[in-house]
């Protein structure tokens, strides 16, 4: 149920039926409480009640996929390479995440400051007034999960 | 000398139907939400777009007729664009994407 209503928000907003995010969205939602029924019948039974634990990466990637399909994906596209439907509006172009050589320290400054404050482009807005402390780095996860030139 | 007095006076009115015609609106941002959903303005009227929660606001429209991003601003500040163009624009906030709201530009 909350999958499906994940994937419809994602459709609704950005127009799109594939794509990384999607796709990764697709898969964690049968992990979802919603789906319950559908994990039961495939996987053992489990005692502690967590599919995920919540400090763990895959949860903090996995909230962080939400909050950048929310939030970050009109300018930097549903493939995380900086083409999203508002890209054109702005030179120089949303940074292609998945090339991004910064590390996550400058990633979570850079969220929650905005460019401006940092050197780098204005049109980057600065979501620490939006966003929670766990919200950013959460989505410094993803950005970090989604990047190609990890080793 | 009354015939170019009324003549003058026909021209300034038509001179100053333009700058008459074209009026200012403004939609606010208050709660998370524009203070209206639609409106209702003629090619050549300016819209203020004005932040009146205490936190930011990233105003931008991706209609083709005339694509704009007024950048982040903050609590109290107020950007006005001038509908050049006639047709439908949605307008946005691109750090609060629940906000949308549609102004119609007649000719």
């Amino acid at each position: 149920m909350i999958g499906g209503a994940i994937m419809r928000l994602i459709r609704s907003h950005l127009g799109v039926r594939g794509g990384l995010l999607a796709g990764l969205l697709a898969g964690a939602s049968c992990l979802l409480p919603g789906n319950g029924e559908a994990v039961a019948a495939d996987l053992p039974a489990r005692t502690d009640g967590a599919l995920l634990p919540r400090d763990s990466t895959d949860a903090a990637v996995f909230r962080g996929g939400l909050v950048y399909a929310n939030y970050c994906v009109t300018c930097h596209g549903i493939n995380a390479d900086g083409n999203g439907r508002a890209a054109r509006l702005h030179n120089p172009r949303p940074s292609n995440l998945r090339a991004s050589d910064k590390n996550d320290s400058y990633i979570n400054l850079i969220v929650r400051r905005g460019g401006e404050a940092i050197g780098r482009s204005p049109r980057m807005p600065p979501w620490g007034e939006e966003l929670t402390d766990e919200q950013i780095g959460d989505v410094v996860a993803f950005v970090r999960s989604v990047n190609v030139r990890q080793p | 000398m009354r015939i170019l007095h009324n003549t003058v006076l026909a021209a300034l009115a038509l001179l100053s139907l333009p700058a008459l015609a074209a009026q200012e609106h403004v939609v606010a941002q208050k709660d998370k939400a524009f203070t209206t959903k639609t409106l209702s303005i003629k090619a050549g009227d300016k819209v203020s777009f004005r932040n009146d929660d205490s936190f930011s606001h990233n105003i931008f429209s991706l209609t083709d007729a005339m694509p704009f991003d007024l950048g982040t601003y903050g609590s109290g500040q107020v950007k006005t664009v001038v509908f050049a163009k006639p047709g439908k624009f949605e307008i946005e906030c691109a750090i609060h994407p629940d906000m949308r709201m549609m102004i119609d530009v007649a000719p």
